[in-house]
């Protein structure tokens, strides 16, 4: 929201100090009923969180953890995050609930996967960009049918989407449990993708470069966290700074007024599920490209696109907001394993505190809304108004040039 | 507050009621006797409809009481309302369209038979009953949805009926009838008087005020300004009350100078968001440097018709020339590339987006266009500031800046973006739908010197309007619209009389349709 | 054509409609849950979290008392408690109900692992007993119906709640007065209002009922169906509950169409040893089957008017 113009710090801050406010307390909240959960079932809820602090950011690591390498996994964790969140907020703005940045993950790794692996020979300067594009196009396609069936027949994204998302799913069990990717004589696994698919890590995988203690080798951090934040100054320019941002937006806002200002409501529609799901597929891209080089079972079990939502609305639509929510919940998930391992606490009470976030940040939406004064004047427009108007008018009818 | 010892039906004293920002009910005290019809009027926005959701429970007053037929009640909710016999039918129906008609009327009071059942045939024969009592004639087995808006209401008004109300309060029941609708309701409303009901009829429409009611309450920005017996007062001292100034509105203008047609409009059609015909075949010209107003009572067929020609709604018939350009089937974003400016009725649906800043409402529309954006791709923010910076200072938009939210001005100031906006791009046509709707005077002083003033500068205006003093005031030549037709075009200076006599169907003699 | 041959043959037989049929159960409990929530007016997607909860509490107190009906009411209520919380959320905070159902999905994911760790530490939960399950009861005589008496009368007891509570839901929604209540409730909140009902202790009572019908569901795979709970054992099922709704068109007999063409999908996977036909792939039939209903290809899907709007009075 830095990017709009106009006079600047005074409001700027009270505006990023009352945007703060909300999600601030939905952390807060989740951490406080976390640990009485964690309390009341007989454990040490300080052992547990120090265990995810260490994980997540290395900080106050009691077991010999190397914090450097945490860090690592956390950066690892949020780079599809941050893309992923953008395939939700962008769709909030224009009043459309995108559920679907999962299947559209899922399409867009499919898609990497299948051309890493059927191009294997190819060199990385041609691979490397049509793995990316094909990740880009499976999930653009994926979200481009929820925003064609919404904007013709009026079919409810959020069902269109959850369909989806478990079509993908399933499609993957298909491709590598005795399907046409599945590694030979291997199970559940695909062939790995070729060489020139693959991201290249910013340290080398030299195992003699000794690195903040260990070999450069074990540190995953890739160039996709590059293409993450490229994607995220994409989402901020496209919103503020254009013309279809504009009328993005404007859809989001009022459709009636839109449409009194000659925007095509569907074509907006269909327009905006169609760049959304383009980041998710990148993000799934990305992930296949940059770490896992192969598409695993872990892909039946992936939440990214589920937890992109609550990085969506825990940064409240914003480029900033979805990058600081991208590392809160890359250091929850790193944080786990080693909260898990240190403290006996079973990593899943990330995905508690995922919940609890996501219970407290949907309760406040309204009150955010209608009482937009957090300290700022009532005539502040609120971060979450997009959000609110998908479940008015956005939401609850087919655009009005296709009914009748 | 009445002075005779009659029965009072409701007696409500010292009701005070204040939303964030707005008193919407100062102090009001409000009397109805029992067996009486009541009208309690005002302009929109002057708090009426909050007195009566107060009496029936659904808004919650901060402070004062009410007395329901000589007892002190405590209403918190509709049930309560209901118990002590007050009905209420809401301006905007409280039915369901997907249930039938007889559902409608007994949900909340269903008849039961065994385990919870409910007993449709025992509640189809109590309708039965009530409609025959009063002369409503209605199907309980027709599916609301499916019914027109005069048989709706009478729905709501049997509805209110088999709860037992002996006290109706109808909110602007007319707004949305045909006039033989109204009659009829009229006929109703004489009938359910003469059982012993007692009725009060909420409105801002004069005539109809003085037709049907015994007493009248008048209110004016959430006081009450005046206790009338209606026979003994005239529309004149009523308007006085309501609107709190002499009501004459003088704008000082020279004569037209019309220049060549800038709008033919040919035996056009079109349909309402009903899928009714409301343009049955509309056709006039206009010219540059004129104003036409276009007189009418509101519903027939104005609206659609600066629809059609601002691009946002399609025409089922006819032809729209622009110069010699046909825009019968242009979208709003070519009517407004190709000059025509509109400022819609709904200031705050269509008009803004209320969420957006000065900035961003003043180029809704013009988002693409090579002044704001770079290739259609871009927004230039720079040029934006500007224009926005312009705008606020030649149309005297009051913002403490250009970034805030529209939503944050006074009705008039966001209206003058709209206006600041469909002008300062300089259109050949510009239509102006209700300008000066629900703003403060100063406001509508404004509007209407920069009406003219754009006329004068040669730009073609078609002022619709529901206003007939501003028709009257601003326009060059008057057309009148009945029933999705222009029944006539009057002259400038045609006494009020005889517009209001067309614009209800009379006075035409032999000419019908075109004009 | 030995293909069709085989689907011919898999299709003869009784033991085939019997698992649809009690697949069909199972899905048919939570979507009749969606079916009332979804009438009063509250979107619920949260069926696959309220299942969850079910099962797993259902096995818990199944190996505590080693007493089926006393852990299968315990996964009624852990359902219901769960709803409790989507219902105060999207009903009391009016907060968006997708989101809060997302949520509660996420949550019984990440607490039914969570609590299996700090009960039963890392390893298994165990495995309930034979004899402590919820039972498969044969009807007397109708059971001896050849190839009807299998398929209808061979069933779980839950199979046997599952088609009473079919016929219950209707007649309530369809028939009774608090039905009539719910339906307005959910197409018209605030004529509902004015009519004089307590939209919010329908709207409670509503979303309620679906979590205690997912919670039966949930304590039927976990200690009828199967004898055991692991993570996320329902497996997108509660999911599919709710693509029944929509492609039964909020309607009891609607969704229970739904179902047992997708439990039929169901019993052909798992008779998948004769038709070859990739399992996974027969996975997607429910959600593409719904994306074409949706699509308007069977007709339009249209949800009560109200569905997912939270109720706001005017006086706030």
């Amino acid at each position: 929201m830095g990017s709009r113009p106009g006079p600047r710090l005074p409001r700027a801050l009270r505006r990023v100090a009352g945007g703060f406010a909300v999600p601030l307390g939905s952390v807060i909240f989740a951490f406080i009923v976390g640990a009485l959960l964690v309390a009341v079932t007989g454990g040490d809820p300080f052992q547990a969180y120090s265990g995810l602090l260490c994980g997540g950011l290395g900080i106050a690591c009691a077991n010999g953890e190397n914090s450097a390498l945490q860090i690592s996994t956390t950066i690892v964790y949020f780079t599809p995050l941050i893309m992923a969140g953008v395939a939700v907020a962008l769709p909030f703005r224009a009043g459309l609930f995108n559920i679907g940045a999962e299947g559209q993950f899922l399409a867009g790794a499919v898609a990497c996967t299948f051309i890493g692996v059927k191009f294997s020979n190819l060199p990385a300067p041609i691979l490397l960009p049509l793995v990316l594009l094909g990740g880009i196009l499976a999930g653009a396609i994926w979200a481009g049918i929820p925003g064609v069936l919404k904007a013709t027949v009026g079919a409810h994204e959020v069902v269109t989407t959850i369909m989806l998302n478990y079509v993908a799913q399933w499609l993957i069990r298909y491709l590598i449990v005795g399907g046409p990717l599945q590694l030979p004589h291997g199970f559940s696994v695909s062939s790995p993708i070729g060489a020139g698919a693959r991201l290249p890590s910013f340290l080398p995988n030299d195992n003699s470069l000794i690195i903040f203690g260990l070999p450069a080798g074990v540190y995953r951090v890739h160039t996709g966290l590059l293409i993450a934040i490229a994607a995220l100054a994409v989402f901020a320019i496209l919103l503020w700074r254009t013309s279809l941002g504009y009328e993005i937006r404007a859809v989001g806002q009022s459709q009636r007024a839109a449409r009194y200002a000659g925007i095509s409501v569907p074509r907006t529609i269909i327009v905006t599920m169609l760049i959304s799901g383009a980041f998710a597929g990148l993000a799934g891209a990305i992930q296949i490209a940059g770490v896992d080089h192969n598409l695993t079972d872990k892909y039946f079990n992936d939440t990214t696109g589920f937890e992109a939502i609550a990085v969506a609305l825990l940064g409240l639509g914003s480029a900033v907001g979805i990058l600081l929510a991208s590392i809160l919940f890359g250091a929850l998930h790193a944080g786990g394993a080693v909260m898990q391992q240190d403290a006996g606490i079973s990593s899943s009470l990330v995905q508690v505190l995922q919940a609890l976030i996501l219970f407290s940040i949907a309760a406040n939406f309204l009150r955010v809304l209608r009482f937009p004064a957090f300290g700022r004047r009532p005539s502040a427009p609120s971060p979450t108004a997009p959000a609110a108007a998908l479940m008015t008018e956005a939401a609850k009818a087919p655009p009005e040039e296709t009914q009748t | 507050m009445s002075t005779e010892p009659e029965k009072l039906a409701v007696d409500m004293h010292g009701i005070t009621k204040a939303w964030p920002g707005v008193v919407a009910n100062d102090h009001v005290d409000f009397s109805v006797r029992a067996g009486e019809i009541h009208a309690l009027v005002g302009e929109n926005g002057a708090g009426k409809s909050t007195l009566m959701n107060i009496l029936y429970g659904l808004v919650k007053s901060d402070s004062g009481e009410i007395i329901v037929n000589g007892k002190p009640a405590r209403i918190n909710g509709p049930r309560d309302a209901i118990a002590l016999g007050i009905g209420m039918v809401h301006q905007h129906f409280m039915l369901i369209p997907v249930f039938t008609v007889g559902e409608n009327i007994m949900l909340g009071r269903e008849p039961v038979a065994g385990p919870g059942f409910y007993d449709y045939t025992r509640a189809r024969k109590d309708i039965d009953e009530l409609t025959k009592k009063y002369g409503l004639r209605l199907d309980p087995d027709a599916r609301t949805g499916d019914l027109p808006v005069g048989l709706q209401q009478r729905a709501e008004i049997v509805k209110v009926l088999y709860r037992g109300a002996n006290l109706l309060v109808l909110d602007e029941p007319t707004g949305v009838l045909t006039p033989q609708e109204t009659v009829e309701l009229f006929g109703i409303l004489r009938d359910l008087l003469k059982a012993g009901k007692t009725i009060i009829f909420i409105s801002h429409k004069l005539k109809e005020v003085l037709e049907i009611s015994d007493r009248i309450t008048v209110m004016r920005r959430g006081k009450v300004v005046g206790h009338l017996t209606t026979k003994e007062t005239n529309e004149q001292e009523i308007a006085t009350m309501m609107v709190g100034r002499a009501v004459l509105l003088r704008v000082d203008k020279k004569p037209a100078k019309p220049g060549a047609v800038a709008f033919r409009v040919e035996n056009l059609t079109a349909n309402s968001d009903r899928s009714v015909q409301a343009l049955r075949g509309i056709s006039f010209e206009l010219r540059q440097g004129e104003i036409l107003g276009i007189a009418g009572v509101e519903g027939n067929g104005q609206s659609e018709l600066v629809e059609v020609l601002a691009g946002t709604r399609r025409a089922t018939g006819g032809h729209v020339l622009l110069g010699d350009r046909d825009v019968t089937a242009a979208n709003a974003r070519e009517e407004r590339d190709a000059g025509v400016g509109h400022i819609p009725e709904d200031r705050r649906g269509v008009g803004l987006v209320l969420n957006y800043s000065i900035a961003d409402n003043l180029i809704l529309g013009r988002e693409r266009a090579s002044a704001f954006s770079w290739h259609g791709l871009l927004l230039r923010l720079d040029a934006i500031r500007n224009w926005a910076k312009r705008l606020v200072k030649e149309f005297d938009i009051r913002t403490p800046s250009i970034e805030t939210p529209a939503r944050a001005l006074s009705g008039g100031n966001q209206q003058k973006i709209i206006v600041a906006r469909e002008m300062g791009t300089r259109p050949r046509v510009l239509l102006a739908a209700q300008p000066t709707r629900g703003v403060d005077i100063g406001a509508i002083e404004f509007i209407h010197r920069r009406l003219v003033a754009e006329r004068d500068e040669g730009t073609a205006v078609l002022l619709v309007s529901a206003e007939l003093d501003e028709i009257r005031s601003l326009s060059d030549r008057i057309a009148v619209m009945y029933e999705g037709r222009i029944v006539s075009v009057e002259p400038a200076d045609t006494d009020e009389a005889r517009l209001g006599l067309l614009m209800t169907g009379g006075g035409t003699g032999a000419k019908t349709g075109a004009a | 054509m030995t293909f069709l041959g085989d689907i011919a043959h898999v299709l003869a037989t009784a033991d085939l409609w019997r698992l649809t049929l009690e697949a069909a159960a199972l899905l048919l409990l939570p979507a009749l849950g969606g079916v009332i929530s979804e009438r009063s007016g509250v979107v619920n997607i949260a069926m696959e979290g309220m299942m969850l909860t079910g099962a797993f509490f259902s096995v818990v107190a199944d190996l505590a008392w080693h007493n089926p009906w006393a852990a299968a009411l315990v996964g009624i209520v852990a359902g219901g408690l769960m709803a409790l919380i989507h219902a105060v959320v999207s009903i009391r905070f009016r907060a968006d109900q997708i989101v809060s159902g997302i949520a509660i999905n996420i949550f019984a994911a990440g607490l039914t692992v969570f609590l299996v760790n700090r009960l039963y530490g890392l390893a298994d939960v165990g495995h309930v007993g034979q004899a402590n399950l919820l039972p498969y009861i044969n009807i007397p005589l109708l059971d001896q119906i050849p190839f009807l008496g299998r398929v209808l009368f061979q069933q779980n007891v839950v199979v046997y709640a599952a088609l009473i509570l079919l016929v219950i839901v209707h007649l309530v929604l369809f028939r009774t007065r608090l039905g009539l209540r719910i339906r307005a409730v959910g197409e018209h909140p605030q004529a509902a209002d004015t009519a004089g009902i307590n939209v919010y202790v329908i709207r409670y009572g509503a979303v309620i009922t679906s979590g205690l019908l997912s919670g039966l569901a949930g304590a039927f795979l976990a200690i009828g169906i199967s004898n055991t709970f692991v993570p996320n054992m329902t497996d997108g099922r509660g999911y599919i509950a709710l693509a029944a709704v929509i492609f039964g068109k909020w309607t009891p007999f609607g969704a229970f169409v739904a179902c047992l063409i997708f439990g039929l999908g169901q019993a052909i996977y798992d008779n998948n040893s004769i038709i070859h036909v990739s399992q996974y792939l027969l996975s997607m039939l429910p959600y593409v089957l719904t994306l074409v209903v949706l699509a308007g290809v069977v007709g339009r899907s249209i949800p009560p008017a109200a569905d997912g709007i939270p109720y706001a009075p005017e006086n706030e």
